[in-house]
């Protein structure tokens, strides 16, 4: 579904910004090598503007590439790359000031099951199309299907099911080079003093790593699914995204990437938090 | 295996326990002087405090240990005020997440124990202790088949 109206507005608004000077680059996409792919395009020359689309193949979450983005740039963004944005202004590892954000409503035809945010939540110029916008404040808690499906199997099944899952893992971390919530310099799976995990694709390692890397997304995804698309092996990596968005939503209500004074849920606390986890027996409970 | 083996590998199970120093550390100590009696099953690992304690730790511990326990100070007693309030937001999401990839609830506890507590130590040592004993062979994140 290309939207040649909203295409056309998004070309012009980025030649503009060029022509004028505000902007060095603007970070958008361009048609791929692959049918139905498109691929993250840095534009420089005004005149390189008219090679910029927005269609189905957008799945990317572009906010990745500002991080190292030194030049002043304008991003061409879709609901959950504004969400995304939003974390990294509050995470302090971009200024807003240097950096323009088109927003446009997410070109997807199939769009991610029960995503609600599908216009961006920050932008200096929207491009309106007639999507709906929603209050941020109208959001519900999330509930995920395949989450609550999962959960109706037992223990034994479901552990078979993830070992299944991260077997299938070949360690090419695209699932972490991908995120834009994953930016440390050096990751855990890469230290080498200590080393935490080894390098092989171990069942071990493996399930390690995915559990933590879904932890350590927690409170801060989006879930605009750029590790599952990014793997070459078909992981289910949105199931445990999906578990933890849905426990932080209902133990700090909490859903990260939608206004700009959030305070991450792992970053606070508060004194009377519910405390689920503790043992039972042998206290004096 | 036959029946004196399974009761040797069941006394052999280990569990790493992570203590704040400022706390559950000295309310082991405590329970040592008393003379509370405990299993021996624990490796004592010693932290600054309960959140300096990593969910990567925990999960590195798996690997070589039967079940890991992680205790701290009571909420409203940390040292540094507020350590064990925001490690008790990680252990939460933690916890739900082993659940739900299907770990046994038994493996994986947290508890608070204060310096005072050293009778509870003993006894949530010797609870943990027979829990863990109950479960089935840990497969140590799969580098353990069940034979």
């Amino acid at each position: 579904m290309t939207d040649t109206n909203t295409l056309s507005k998004i070309q012009e608004k980025a030649r503009r910004l060029l022509e004028d000077g505000k902007v060095e680059v603007v970070i958008g996409f361009a048609a791929g090598t692959v049918p139905g792919k498109s691929t993250p395009s840095f534009i420089s020359a005004k005149e390189d503007c008219e090679s910029l689309v927005w269609d189905n193949g957008c799945s990317l979450n572009l906010a990745k590439y500002v991080l190292k983005e030194k030049r002043k740039a304008a991003i061409i963004v879709k609901g959950c790359d504004s969400r995304s944005l939003v974390n990294l202004i509050t995470e302090n590892q971009i200024k807003r000031e240097n950096l323009y954000i088109i927003g446009a409503a997410c070109p997807l035809s199939a769009s991610c099951a029960g995503c609600q945010v599908k216009v961006p939540v920050i932008y200096d110029e929207l491009i309106e199309d007639g999507s709906e916008i929603r209050e941020v404040s109208t959001i519900a808690e999330r509930r995920y299907d395949d989450v609550l499906e999962f959960e109706k199997l037992s223990a034994e099944e479901r552990k078979a099911y993830v070992y299944g899952e991260v077997s299938k893992c070949i360690r090419c971390y695209a699932c972490r080079n991908v995120c834009p919530a994953c930016y440390c310099k050096e990751c855990f799976a890469e230290k080498s003093l200590p080393q935490w995990i080894g390098k092989t694709t171990d069942i071990g390692d493996n399930l390690i790593f995915h559990l933590i890397r879904a932890l350590h997304v927690a409170g801060r995804c989006v879930d605009c699914g750029s590790c599952q698309r990014a793997c070459p092996m078909g992981v289910n990596l949105r199931l445990l995204n999906h578990k933890l968005l849905m426990e932080v939503g209902s133990l700090y209500q909490f859903e990260a990437g939608l206004k700009e004074d959030q305070i991450l849920p792992l970053n606070t606390y508060q004194y009377d938090d519910p405390q689920p986890f503790l043992a039972k027996g042998g206290g004096h409970e | 295996m036959n029946a004196k083996d399974e009761m040797d590998a069941k006394d052999d199970r280990k569990i790493v326990a992570f203590l704040c120093n400022w706390c559950s550390y000295a309310g082991a100590d405590l329970a040592g002087i008393s003379r509370f009696q405990y299993p021996p099953n624990i490796r004592v690992v010693r932290v600054p405090c309960s959140g300096r304690v990593d969910p990567l730790f925990i999960l590195i511990a798996l690997k070589n240990a039967d079940a890991v326990l992680t205790s701290g100070c009571h909420p409203g007693d940390c040292h540094y005020t507020s350590g064990n309030l925001v490690a008790r937001r990680k252990f939460s999401l933690l916890k739900s997440l082993l659940d739900f990839v299907g770990v046994e609830p038994e493996r994986v506890q947290f508890d608070w124990i204060s310096a005072a507590e050293g009778n509870r130590f003993a006894a949530r040592i010797n609870t943990l202790t027979d829990q863990v004993s109950k479960l089935g062979v840990w497969d140590r994140w799969g580098s353990v088949v069940d034979d």
